[in-house]
């Protein structure tokens, strides 16, 4: 090298001039909201924006990718304010398609004031949804329906995973403290990785992978445990809603299996779960009952997922529970009577 | 500790700091601790081993000079390896979960001890003898002890395996029970560098070491002591022993090799290593496609993985303002295998040549003798690899290459030429012979060699999808270096970009930092550590 110093000097400051200036740009001029956006979901707040104006938008922000809503933070006198939390089932291809967009639209036909917030998130398993729920109690819902679906878990875990990776404040993860070389990282895991190895290779390496946790979900131990968590982390979510007073309704998740032409519903134990924690306040609809003696290949899109007549159908159903059980009205009167609701 | 774990930064910083702020022999010491620390966090346990190569080493490397060192440093310097164990053993029986300190046995301690034992009373007795036989027995016991502890300690499975297995093919039982030998990290390297300490003092070519604690940094130098490169006293010594001092260059440069060593290894090595480790696993069902880009991943991982490495360890050691030799320039560009050898591992290429192809007659003798030169010394440097048959064929293939194209005149030629389009032809051929020659170095077993071979019996598609999608990883991960090498071409070094303007070197690193950034969770081991 026969370069002098100060020279070298020069290009070594304007490489760590540009890092500098790429995290601050990409931390505070694009990143809408970078917190939380490395926790894969398990944000508490990520997603949920307060504005001062006194209104809480719902964003795709931290691994929480929700339909763009606005409401209120306050719930507005009068009205019924439902959270319908749980997977793409539920979520649909929009906030109006899906049922809870539909229960809205049968609620407002005959005159009640409603707020209905799609709360549903790709892919998110009990925990993550359950993580959802504990911010959305803040803004004081008359109810809350709980889509129960237990073929999530394993992108659960994965996603838990990978928002532990970097987690510590270990010597080696101070690199990663960085969002440009985490978001780095991460496109290549994600675009890259899981892109362009083999299944095998993958599987090898073990970490951040959608196909290793796939090939864990064929374990019947792996499937037990997450069986198990299903089963508890449901029971701690309706004993938070349960703490606040907000009635519940559990959706319980049907998938289609078998061969074509010959396709049958099952649920996986979810509906015997679901039954075993009604009350009062908690309610039951189950996809199997709702679509029983019909001819599902109507109703479902793919396995899991519903066209819009599917929707419908849980819409009335899930009216129809909301009409018996009078889980509006109760909330309601009991609202009425402790926090009588101020203009 | 490895250079790609994170404490090594921090490790490599403390030093550096401590370094520049020390007077000479400060320093010295500061390296010898540091390299003994370094080196025992491997395993401490064959620190003693290094201990014993240092203490026969400087006092015959005086003795060569004729500098007669007394009796009660000799006795302390080679009492120092028991010592040591005896220290490990205490450590252990008293906080035994404490260290994770390996179970050190009273065998391992008895063997420590024999050294004064035997060191000792040979010492007096040489300087009992004539100058020049003197010379010569203390240059015998110096090489000898190296090569003794190397044979034993890498070579001593192998053999002995080598000979059950002969035994049982020939019908004989072969029941004996020989305990297993555990290859200290780094003996290949720094019994080398310390034959070839021995044999230039020997020879006139350098002075040896004045003081033991100088000596003893020298031959455990940190930077250098797991892979190489292997340095020769007279360029290497002098640097220890004169006070330099510090320069701006001295970072520049050690951070530019470091960030190129570690873009190497982190990006390069260990995303290769992902494709080369599945098609090389004879579990994986593999057709002709999936064997060449294997063979291409790990050809890209091996030099990825050791040029990394060099270039890690030459930048630590620039930080420390001492300049080691360039093992790499670029190899895969070369025209014929003699070109390949002086581009590949050139400090080992080096060694084998004046200490071993010269004295066996290099070329001042006929084609015939130097043809069985050359197969000796291509054979020795196989096996110096590793003590299994696959680096012996290895070497054996390569010593077939040099042969091919030293006894065919077109070859040699065609080696030689300057033509823009021969050239590329050539380098083209010698990389493909290069590729071959490493699934052999890959293989480990027949099993693995007829795995690979046997995927070109059957029918392939070389545009599947299966193959095109790794295939495009490989190229992701090989075309930033390639470009790397194509724009320091003049030069070959990938760090000389001296010429090119300030703001494209600047976003040159920004580059391989973030390119090597996204590579950062593998931790894989590298190669040579091995050897």
């Amino acid at each position: 090298m026969t370069t002098s110093p100060p020279r070298v000097t020069r290009a070594f400051l304007f490489a760590a001039a540009l890092l500098v200036v790429a995290e601050m740009v990409a931390r505070w001029g694009f990143a809408s909201s970078v917190e939380g956006r490395f926790e894969y979901g398990f944000h508490p707040t990520a997603g949920f924006v307060e504005s001062p104006a006194g209104r809480v938008q719902l964003v795709r922000s931290g691994g929480r990718r929700f339909f763009p809503q606005d409401y209120p933070l306050q719930r507005p006198p009068g009205t019924f304010r439902i959270f319908v939390l749980g997977d793409s089932v539920p979520r649909g291809t929009s906030v109006d398609q899906s049922y809870g967009g539909r229960l809205g639209a049968l609620l407002r036909s005959r005159g009640t004031a409603v707020e209905v917030w799609n709360l549903c998130v790709p892919g998110y398993g009990v925990r993550r949804v359950q993580t959802t729920l504990k911010q959305a109690l803040h803004y004081s819902p008359s109810l809350v329906v709980l889509h129960l679906n237990n073929s999530n878990e394993y992108e659960d875990e994965r996603e838990f995973r990978r928002s532990q990776e970097f987690a510590s404040w270990h010597p080696k993860n101070w690199l990663m403290k960085s969002f440009l070389f985490r978001r780095l990282y991460e496109a290549k895991t994600e675009q890259l990785t899981w892109k362009l190895l083999p299944e095998s290779v993958r599987a090898r390496q073990g970490v951040n992978d959608a196909d290793a946790e796939i090939a864990a979900s064929m374990s019947p131990t792996t499937l037990r445990q997450w069986e198990e968590r299903v089963s508890e982390e449901t029971r701690r979510s309706v004993s938070l809603c349960a703490a606040q007073a907000v009635p519940m309704v559990l959706v319980t998740q049907a998938t289609l299996s078998g061969p074509m032409g010959s396709r049958s519903l099952h649920d996986a134990g979810l509906a015997a779960l679901a039954q075993s924690l009604t009350n009062r306040e908690v309610s039951e609809v189950s996809m199997l009952e709702t679509f029983r003696e019909t001819d599902v290949a109507n109703l479902y899109a793919d396995a899991n997922h519903l066209k819009p007549p599917g929707h419908q159908r849980m819409a009335d159903a899930l009216l129809r529970v909301i009409d018996a059980k009078e889980l509006l009205e109760s909330r309601s009167a009991r609202h009425e009577k402790s926090f009588p609701l101020k203009p | 500790m490895s250079f790609v774990t994170w404490p090594y930064p921090f490790f490599l910083a403390g030093v550096v700091a401590t370094y520049w702020a020390l007077p000479l022999k400060g320093r010295w010491w500061l390296l010898l601790l540091s390299s003994y620390g370094f080196y025992a966090a491997w395993d401490p346990r064959f620190l003693a081993l290094l201990l014993s190569s240092t203490a026969i080493d400087y006092f015959c490397g005086r003795a060569l000079v004729d500098e007669r060192r007394p009796f009660r440093h000799v006795l302390v310097a080679t009492t120092l390896p028991a010592l040591w164990l005896v220290i490990c053993r205490f450590i252990h029986s008293t906080f035994p979960s404490l260290t994770g300190l390996p179970q050190i046995e009273s065998s391992m301690i008895l063997v420590a001890a024999m050294l004064p034992i035997l060191f000792l009373p040979t010492y007096q007795w040489l300087w009992k003898w004539t100058t020049s036989k003197r010379r010569q027995a203390f240059l015998v016991v110096s090489v000898g002890s190296n090569l003794g502890a190397l044979g034993f300690f890498k070579y001593f499975n192998f053999f002995a395996d080598s000979l059950r297995q002969l035994f049982h093919a020939t019908g004989n039982s072969a029941q004996w029970d020989l305990p297993s030998i555990v290859l200290p990290v780094a003996i290949s390297f720094y019994t080398f560098q310390s034959i070839s300490y021995a044999v230039d003092i020997a020879r006139g070519q350098a002075q040896p070491a004045r003081e033991f604690v100088l000596f003893a940094a020298y031959l455990a130098f940190f930077p250098q002591l797991i892979a190489g490169p292997i340095e020769r006293v007279g360029r290497f010594l002098p640097q220890f022993e004169t006070a330099r001092t510090w320069t701006r260059e001295h970072l520049h440069q050690g951070l530019l090799l470091l960030l190129m060593g570690w873009f190497k290894k982190v990006f390069v090595a260990d995303n290769c290593a992902l494709l080369a480790n599945h098609v090389f696993d004879p579990k994986t069902p593999i057709d002709a496609s999936w064997a060449i880009l294997g063979a291409l991943a790990f050809t890209f991982q091996i030099y990825g993985d050791f040029s990394g490495y060099t270039d890690l360890a030459r930048g630590s050691a620039r930080l420390l303002g001492i300049e080691l030799s360039s093992n790499f320039r670029f190899p895969y560009s070369a025209q014929g295998p003699s070109d390949f050898w002086q581009r590949w591992h050139r400090t080992l290429s080096s060694w084998f040549r004046d200490y071993l192809y010269i004295p066996l007659g290099g070329n001042r003798c006929s084609v015939s003798r130097q043809l069985v030169n050359l197969w000796i010394v291509m054979l020795l440097a196989g096996l110096w690899h590793g003590a299994n048959w696959n680096f012996l064929l290895w070497g054996g293939y390569h010593a077939a290459l040099l042969t091919l194209y030293r006894v065919s005149p077109p070859l040699l030629r065609f080696e030689n030429t300057r033509s823009f389009w021969g050239g590329w032809a050539a380098t083209l051929l010698m990389f493909l012979l290069t590729v071959l020659g490493w699934v052999l170095f890959r293989c480990t077993s027949l099993a693995q060699l007829g795995h690979w071979f046997g995927a070109f019996g059957g029918a392939t598609n070389p545009i599947d999808a299966a193959v095109r999608r790794p295939a495009l990883w490989l190229v992701l991960h090989v075309a930033p270096l390639l470009v790397l090498q194509w724009a320091t071409r003049r030069d070959q070094d990938e760090r000389s970009n001296a010429h090119w303007p300030w703001p494209m070197r600047g976003l040159a690193y920004v580059a391989l930092a973030l390119l090597l950034v996204a590579s950062s969770s593998q931790d894989q081991e590298f190669l040579y550590f091995q050897f």
